[in-house]
């Protein structure tokens, strides 16, 4: 069966680009979030099994949002994406419960590259 | 991967950003670079910069790059947010606006801005506060021919723009006018024939509808443009009377027509003020009667496909069908008869009989009377239906149901001798023909027996004033059902002629004093036809 995936990042045009990257693959995108609010709503509606999480939303804070997905959700694995480079930032979502990171800007190859890597 | 399908996005995204950069610098100069307005303004260079990269706009991202650098800066208060830093932020900012500009327009390239990337890297605060005169122009601006902030190109700015509420009313008649000619086009066409016009006539159709949906959508409001008072209203009434009332305020986010909003302000305002003044119990009578101290109003507002319902509940001493009816009996506005008659939901809507009540004489009973006859005006006026709905000791809940726009209504046309009315396809509850021998007559009232309830039956042609025509046992009569204060009426007509979208005009005076008609529309051929009242004629 086909993966499903969740999209958050308060940047539509993000979305639209990750959202015909990973339909391109045959994974499902079963939700799209803006906010920190909108992502743990549909997180138990939609119940996805991977998660792309933009960190730089305007109503979270750091890694808050990535230890209520991991906390409500541990199955499903979290793809952190980011410009922040940072490697204490990493680290520490690493720790939370991220399974990978996401560097921006991305191509279509990179993010393919990081979700295949995660099914092995 | 083709990156161009995303660029539309990518352009208004960015603007978006830029428009946002912009006012918060504005704001960082008066109010001395609070942390999180230097934050926000981090972010919006960050995802700028994001964006531009994976779309591979490589100079957009080495730009938004460069001040994101110098606003992390000034974050970790490595550099102080100084005027000349703002200047070059908003002037990279332009820079940034105009090379969005040449990503829309499709241009292959776009012009790199090293210069003003180094400027920006290389910013030092103390240079230049050192300079010796601040009045002096800046070098590096003057040498700029234009100052790029005042050469911005509409699209740039201008997304979204105030108008005259007279020019979306005017917008919204020449639409009306338009859907009438439509028809007035398409009889014309019929009868004259000709299989070409029916491509161009299809597409004018749809076309109308997208005008008028565009045209209705802009004249909407959220429901929050009126409600935001109400909490305080509330507030301040209770207060007055030493009652504990919370209110709850529910669909504020819900769009009506504005003239709607408009109209249906003082009867909402009205029919609060009743529920606080006479719906709620004191305190102690609501403690002695083993209800919680604190009381609930509740203002709701739901969409329904092409209406809306605004619904206003208390949970106080709610009203008596009986002391309603003995009110009314002893004010000679029923007779005994009648109100023996009544439903206790017909009773109830006799709060609305002008001359009911006023406040001082029936606070102990109801103290729904004032006004009330308004707001049931007000709310057929709008083609709306008011029903009321209350239990002795548990609550009243008023139920405004409204169409969301007004002007241009779907009407089913109906003929009765030489007249033909349109009644609103809202009001309606069904069409059915009767045999004449399916009408029951008693006591002078003719009434039709529907789903094993009796209904009033109403001749029009006697409504309307001319001899109702002599039915042989054969003929079925068309039957119009409508809905009026929670309970059914029906109207005998002569010929139902079909649904049509109608563009209602309001009457003015003398007109406008006539019962039973809200205002007229003009069909296609130029006749005259009202719009029915379909609660003022039962």
């Amino acid at each position: 069966m086909n993966q499903t995936v969740m999209i958050v990042d308060d940047s539509l045009f993000m979305r639209n680009i990750l959202r015909g990257i990973v339909q391109e693959k045959g994974y499902v995108v079963v939700a799209e979030a803006a906010s920190g609010i909108e992502a743990m709503k549909n997180l138990h509606t939609h119940k996805p099994d991977l998660i792309l999480l933009d960190i730089v939303l305007p109503d979270s804070n750091d890694l808050e949002l990535l230890e209520s997905i991991v906390a409500a959700r541990p199955q499903a694995a979290v793809v952190l994406c980011s410009a922040i480079g940072q490697e204490d930032v990493i680290r520490k979502a690493l720790d939370i419960g991220a399974k990978a990171f996401l560097q921006k800007p991305f191509n279509p190859e990179k993010v393919i590259q990081v979700l295949e890597n995660l099914g092995g | 991967m083709d990156m161009s399908q995303y660029r539309d996005l990518f352009v208004s995204e960015a603007r978006g950003h830029l428009n946002a950069f912009n006012e918060l610098i504005v704001r960082l100069e008066g109010s001395d670079g609070d942390k999180a307005t230097i934050n926000e303004l981090f972010r919006h260079a960050h995802s700028l910069k994001g964006m531009a990269a994976t779309m591979g706009y490589d100079p957009v991202a080495a730009l938004a790059h460069a001040m994101e650098g110098q606003l992390s800066r000034v974050r970790s208060e490595e550099c102080p947010f100084v005027p000349a830093l703002a200047d070059l932020l908003l002037e990279s900012a332009d820079n940034l606006g105009e090379m969005i500009s040449q990503v829309e327009s499709g241009s292959e390239t776009i012009r790199e801005a090293a210069e003003l990337v180094e400027r920006l890297a290389s910013f030092n605060p103390d240079e230049v506060k050192s300079e010796p005169d601040a009045q002096e122009p800046d070098p590096v601006r003057t040498s700029q021919p234009q100052a790029p902030a005042h050469n911005f190109r509409q699209s740039d700015t201008f997304k979204s723009i105030r108008i005259r509420t007279e020019t979306l009313d005017h917008l919204v008649n020449i639409t009306g006018e338009l859907i009438t000619n439509r028809y007035h086009l398409v009889d014309c066409v019929s009868q004259y024939g000709g299989n070409d016009f029916d491509e161009p006539i299809h597409r004018l159709t749809g076309l109308l509808r997208e005008l008028r949906d565009e045209v209705f959508k802009a004249r909407m409001l959220p429901f929050a443009f009126i409600a935001e008072r109400f909490p305080r209203l509330v507030r301040d009434l209770a207060r007055k009377q030493g009652k504990e009332i919370s209110f709850h305020l529910d669909g504020r986010n819900i769009e009506l027509d504005r003239a709607i909003l408009e109209e249906i302000t003082e009867p909402l305002v009205h029919v609060l003020r009743n529920a606080v003044d006479h719906g709620m119990e004191p305190p102690d009578r609501r403690v002695a009667a083993g209800k919680p101290l604190n009381g609930d109003i509740r203002l709701s507002v739901t969409r329904d496909k092409d209406h809306v319902d605004i619904v206003i509940e208390d949970d106080g001493c709610g009203m008596d069908p009986e002391r309603i009816k003995s009110k009314a009996v002893e004010k000679g506005i029923i007779n005994g008869e009648q109100a023996a008659a009544m439903t206790p939901q017909e009773a109830l809507m006799l709060v609305c009989a002008p001359g009911l009540s006023t406040a001082e004489s029936v606070s102990d009973v109801s103290g729904r009377g004032v006004g009330m006859d308004a707001v049931r005006t007000a709310v057929h006026s709008l083609g709306g239906v008011l029903t009321i709905q209350s239990e002795i000791g548990r609550g009243s809940r008023f139920i405004m149901r409204l169409p969301i726009t007004v002007s241009i209504i779907n009407a089913l046309m109906v003929k009765s001798g030489n007249f033909e009315i349109a009644f609103p396809v809202n009001s309606i509850r069904r069409t059915l023909e009767l045999k004449p021998a399916e009408i029951i007559e008693e006591a002078g009232q003719q009434a039709v027996l529907i789903d094993e309830s009796y209904v009033p039956l109403r001749s029009l042609a006697r409504l309307l004033g001319h001899p109702p025509q002599p039915a042989s046992d054969e003929t079925l009569i068309p039957v119009v059902i409508c809905e009026s204060g929670g309970s059914l009426v029906a109207f005998a007509a002569d010929r139902l002629r079909g649904q049509q979208e109608i563009f209602v005009r309001p009457l003015g005076p003398p007109l406008s004093q006539l019962r039973g008609i809200n205002g007229a529309t003009v069909t296609g051929d130029g006749r005259v036809v009202f719009v029915v009242d379909t609660a003022a004629l039962a």
